[in-house]
């Protein structure tokens, strides 16, 4: 405004106007005073401001993440509060162990070298040594538990497996009951708001163990077992989304499912019970495809021929 | 003698709000207060656990529908997504939030960066928020192919200010805040937002048509 004033009051005023045309938005030149309401001298500015109480609005955007450490502590000063206790304990769960010992490694293909061979020779040595290793945990695990028995622990192993996934279908709570505390964060991941229709049909062959282990924490007597057992099943698996869209699996088909599941128990603990703890995925196994997350068809056939095409 | 005791009774008039504003913020319960607001402990209590925020509207993105057949039609996705306590007028914000009802995300988007108010930010980034989250966690799969289908606002906070007027008397000034509510949709926008829209010329004579038809002629058969 005070631009356009200065220049239209000069002589010139054609000739700036032209230049300067693009550059000065077309305002009203004349000043006019709208607003009737204000006192003209600008000496009452300062009083009329006063008649107005500044008070601090809270700021409700604003989040705890945001502020920084001093500037928490200058709000806790002018407010006079105690800074908060700091809380350093946290939860250790001892009722079960954080990670798998000396994990089962499934063999790839048949698993089996030439024995001639010095690496055959070798894997064969290995293999002793591991199935003496697995019958000295069991006869250890026997010490606590007295009749178990491995064509009945698969029994009873079996059931927990059902019990979890159907458990994690559900998103009951209960499956506390099944899982160790340290499968159920990896069990219940990405869970949150989808449907998962989970069935097993039947065994296609007997689950069997195929390793144990035991070990002590801390105290001699606090051991932990864990028995590995292969279960080789027809499952079908479908997860649908929170608007009941397909997202991944199928409901109509059936699957050959092969899968090596530790299963842990504190036997220390008079009340202790078998629980998944993990299932082991061999490092030889190929990434599996992640499930697709957008597909559409390309109505264009002039482009491409009715093809399916995938967009990431 | 009046204003200098209204100037001291301001900052305390605002004190416990602000208070409850911090500890809410920082998760702690305060230890001690001071003795000017010796009584004020039961209000505090009253005000604790309730938040600021609005919690309903946000309550719909956890509804679980029921898996559908292979042949039937998509449901399409939808998210719904909030803020709260905008420092704006609500009245202010109710034409920018009608602005983008009914509009593709992207173009609404596109309207409001050319839209001189300071709602039209914070509504801008709320879709953009909302177009982040629907991809991430609602299983949508392109952000672009959605459109705004309810976008309105709430009334927020109001905190009250005062102010002299002449012979000793005081005027009450209202800080408002406002909320704001958007739900996205998935897919193409209708053709016409609201029912009452403009009608085709031969919709009008169908109208027309119906409305003679209709009619009684008094004293006929």
């Amino acid at each position: 405004m005070a631009l356009r004033g200065l220049i239209l009051s000069t002589n010139s005023r054609t000739i700036l106007q032209e230049k300067l045309a693009s550059f000065i938005p077309n305002v009203n030149s004349q000043f006019v005073r709208y607003r009737r309401t204000k006192h003209w001298d600008p000496k009452w500015k300062q009083l009329r401001r006063l008649k107005v109480f500044k008070i601090d609005l809270p700021n409700f955007r604003e989040k705890n993440s945001d502020l920084t450490e001093e500037q928490i502590r200058q709000r806790l000063k002018e407010n006079g509060l105690l800074p908060p206790r700091p809380w350093q304990e946290q939860q250790v769960s001892i009722s079960s162990t954080g990670q798998v010992f000396e994990p089962y490694i499934p063999p790839e293909g048949d698993g089996k070298i030439s024995p001639i061979t010095t690496q055959g020779a070798k894997q064969n040595l290995q293999y002793l040594e591991k199935k003496g290793k697995t019958m000295l945990s069991v006869r250890k695990i026997r010490q606590y538990e007295e009749e178990f028995d491995a064509a009945t622990f698969c029994k009873e192993a079996t059931q927990i497996y059902i019990k979890t996934h159907e458990l994690m279908a559900k998103n009951d709570p209960d499956i506390i009951k099944y899982v160790t505390e340290r499968a159920y964060p990896e069990i219940i991941h990405n869970t949150n708001n989808k449907t998962i229709n989970w069935q097993y049909i039947k065994d296609i062959e007997m689950p069997r163990i195929v390793h144990a282990r035991h070990t002590n924490v801390i105290t001699r007597d606090n051991i932990f077992a864990q028995v590995t057992v292969r279960f080789h099943t027809k499952q079908i698996l479908a997860i649908y989304d929170r608007f009941g869209r397909l997202m991944h699996g199928s409901q109509i088909l059936a699957k050959d499912v092969l899968e090596y599941v530790v299963f842990e128990k504190h036997m220390s603990n008079q009340y202790g019970i078998w629980r998944v703890h993990d299932k082991i995925v061999p490092d030889w196994l190929p990434p599996k495809e992640p499930s697709r997350k957008t597909h559409y068809m390309i109505a264009d056939a002039t482009r491409v021929d009715n093809k399916v095409e995938t967009v990431s | 003698m009046p204003l200098n005791c209204a100037l001291k009774c301001v900052p305390k008039f605002c004190r416990p709000l602000f208070q409850q504003n911090l500890a809410s913020c920082i998760a702690i319960k305060p230890l001690f207060f001071q003795k000017t607001l010796f009584h004020s402990s039961p209000c505090l209590e009253a005000w604790k656990n309730k938040s600021n925020e609005p919690t309903k509207w946000l309550e719909y993105n956890n509804k679980i529908y029921p898996p559908q057949k292979p042949d039937e039609e998509p449901r399409p996705a939808f998210i719904c997504h909030q803020r709260a306590n905008i420092k704006y007028s609500p009245w202010k914000m109710w034409y920018i939030a009608c602005l983008v009802r009914g509009m593709p995300v992207d173009e609404a988007i596109k309207q409001l960066k050319f839209i001189p108010k300071k709602g039209a930010k914070d509504v801008r980034e709320v879709i953009e928020e909302a177009k982040e989250l629907a991809v991430k966690e609602h299983n949508v799969e392109f952000a672009s192919n959605m459109w705004v289908a309810e976008s309105f606002v709430g009334k927020g906070k109001v905190i009250k200010g005062m102010r002299r007027h002449g012979r000793g008397r005081f005027g009450v000034i209202e800080y408002f805040h406002c909320h704001y509510f958007l739900r996205l949709e998935e897919g193409k926008p209708p053709k016409h937002y609201y029912y009452n829209h403009p009608k085709q010329p031969h919709e009008m004579l169908e109208a027309w048509l119906e409305q003679m038809r209709k009619r009684k002629i008094i004293n006929s058969l």
